[in-house]
């Protein structure tokens, strides 16, 4: 295992050297402010100071968790009543339906008009991209647990809540975190645009004021930066499936 | 104490009338009817599709409909106080928790008052040695053989000390060694702990081991079941059933049914 964790980290770090090597040849190539070079941007990067990454990283990480988190909640309470419940099911799958190839991007206007350009927006314009994604998923996850694996917990006398503790989440959580891991691109992606407008914070903010400034090493610090942070969210998800899936993989 | 009239204040689990049906709309179990005495085992035998699982499925209250009446001791067996250990035919081990953490659910959803972890984890160690399986208490269910999930089940539903034991094939997946040594360990715990209990099988020789009475269900759902007595090869020592007179008479007559009606 630990053999197979340092070729994963050895392969990673190798790829990473390469970008840097073809980004380094294109600037002496291109010779032009538009593309500096990776030690220029580096260097950039470290004088912005940890404070500065800190506050934009951390003002993102808080938007994207806090839009995750709602999402989950609610899907996972909308998708469990549909797996569950076949009355709700054949309620709500004409809405979700309807609603799941409107692209959610487009709403960026819709929302901002509705809940200003602060915070509330952009958490929602998060939300709103994962949310029927995780709908679809629980509800599929939640249907695939076949019905006899709650027996033995029904027998006992198990409550609803001990079901959907011990049965329920366990059982459709690797759809779930599937579903979080491919979400989080468009999420991120979100992020990015809903960050252009009215906050002085976060990755979105920083990327854009750069340009606007023509600072092009501190704006491709901050794409690098954004970078970052999307790998750090996908590793934390890989970390989760790890935990909670070793049944699979024993 | 005669099996053949029902009478439904008797105490034990009295089985009367029983009928069940699937959505389809087919009988899955014909008219059933025994009383099994409060720390009695029976064993039940009967054809593939007979309704073995389907019987077991009604009292352990996991079929929503079914006809007829399930009591214990009087009550409907579905009744909070009568807590049912439950061994399904597919073993029934959630594949996301751990040998010892399945065990660890069980215990801790139908004996909440045991609130003390340490006597937890010691029953639970409990019942896997003696299962022969402690070195397993760390492994998932998807990494573990037929056999070895099966004694996992087994463990789980001894550990929770059930007012009524129902067993689903329990030991078909094990090879005869391991079979044997098994039938033996659960008579012994069985004896000194005589729980209500319907054990079914396949096989002739573990009806007769194992049953004070042996339910043979026929193939048609029309026709009744049988239920053989078989209190006397039951008294007996366990060694030496196998070579005794009334075992032998005993497989005999039950071979004789078995060609009549499955
Ligand atoms: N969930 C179900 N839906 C519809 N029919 C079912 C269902 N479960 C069982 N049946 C039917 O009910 C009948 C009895 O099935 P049951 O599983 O009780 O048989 P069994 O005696 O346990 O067989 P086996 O020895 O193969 O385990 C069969 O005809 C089967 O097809
Ligand atoms: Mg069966």
């Amino acid at each position: 295992m630990n053999k197979r964790l340092l070729q994963q980290v050895v392969r990673l770090v190798l790829v990473f050297a390469g970008i840097n090597v073809i980004w380094y040849l294109a600037f002496l190539l291109m010779n032009h402010p538009i593309l500096p070079s990776p030690l220029t941007v580096y260097r950039a990067m470290f004088e912005l100071g940890a404070g500065n990454i800190a506050l934009n990283v951390g003002y993102s990480l808080m938007r994207i968790f806090a839009g995750v988190a709602v999402a989950l909640v609610l899907g996972l309470l909308v998708g469990l009543l549909m797996g569950r419940s076949p009355l709700w099911n054949r309620l709500l799958d004409p809405v979700v339906y309807l609603t799941y190839p409107v692209p959610k991007i487009a709403l960026l206007p819709v929302v901002m008009l509705f809940f200003g350009l602060g915070e509330t927006s952009k958490i929602l314009m998060i939300m709103l991209i994962l949310l029927f994604q995780v709908i679809i998923s629980v509800r599929d996850g939640v249907k695939a647990i076949p019905a006899s694996t709650y027996d033995v917990l029904t027998s006992i006398g198990a409550n609803a809540a001990q079901k959907f503790w011990n049965v329920t989440l366990p059982g459709a959580l690797s759809v779930i975190l599937s579903t979080i891991r491919i979400s989080l691109g468009t999420a991120i992606s979100v992020l990015f645009f809903t960050e252009i407008y009215g906050t002085e914070h976060g990755m979105g903010f920083f990327i854009m004021d750069a340009w606007l400034r023509l600072d092009y090493p501190e704006m491709y610090a901050g794409i690098m930066l954004f970078s970052l942070v999307g790998f750090v969210l996908f590793l934390l998800v890989d970390l989760l499936d790890y935990k909670f899936m070793k049944w699979r993989n024993q | 104490m005669s099996s053949s009239k029902t009478n439904v204040n008797s105490s034990g689990l009295c089985v009367k009338d029983l009928q069940v049906e699937y959505n389809n709309g087919q009988p899955a179990l014909g008219k059933v009817n025994f009383i099994l005495p409060e720390h009695g085992i029976y064993t039940v035998i009967g054809p593939s599709g007979s309704g073995k699982s389907t019987l077991l499925r009604a009292v352990a209250g996991l079929l929503p409909d079914y006809a007829g009446q399930l009591l214990f001791n009087g009550k409907a067996v579905q009744d909070k106080e009568t807590l049912i250990g439950l061994v399904p035919q597919n073993y029934g081990l959630l594949p996301w928790k751990t040998v010892r953490a399945n065990i660890r659910t069980a215990l801790r959803i139908a004996r909440p008052a045991i609130s003390d972890k340490q006597e937890v984890e010691s029953r639970i160690q409990r019942w896997l040695t003696s299962m022969g399986i402690s070195e397993l208490a760390g492994r998932y269910p998807l990494s573990l053989s037929g056999g070895q999930q099966q004694r996992v089940a087994i463990a789980r539903a001894f550990a929770i000390m059930p007012t009524i034991l129902l067993l689903d094939e329990p030991f078909s997946a094990l090879d005869a060694i391991t079979r044997e040594a098994l039938q033996v360990l659960f008579l012994e715990h069985w004896l000194a702990h005589p729980v209500t209990a319907l054990f079914v099988t396949h096989d002739v020789e573990e009806a007769i081991l194992l049953g004070q009475q042996i339910i043979i269900l026929p193939a048609s759902k029309e026709e009744t079941p049988d239920i053989v007595d078989n209190r006397a090869v039951f008294g007996m020592k366990h060694e030496d059933k196998r070579s005794s007179e009334d075992f032998f008479e005993q497989t005999k007559r039950i071979r004789k049914v078995m060609r009549e009606k499955w």
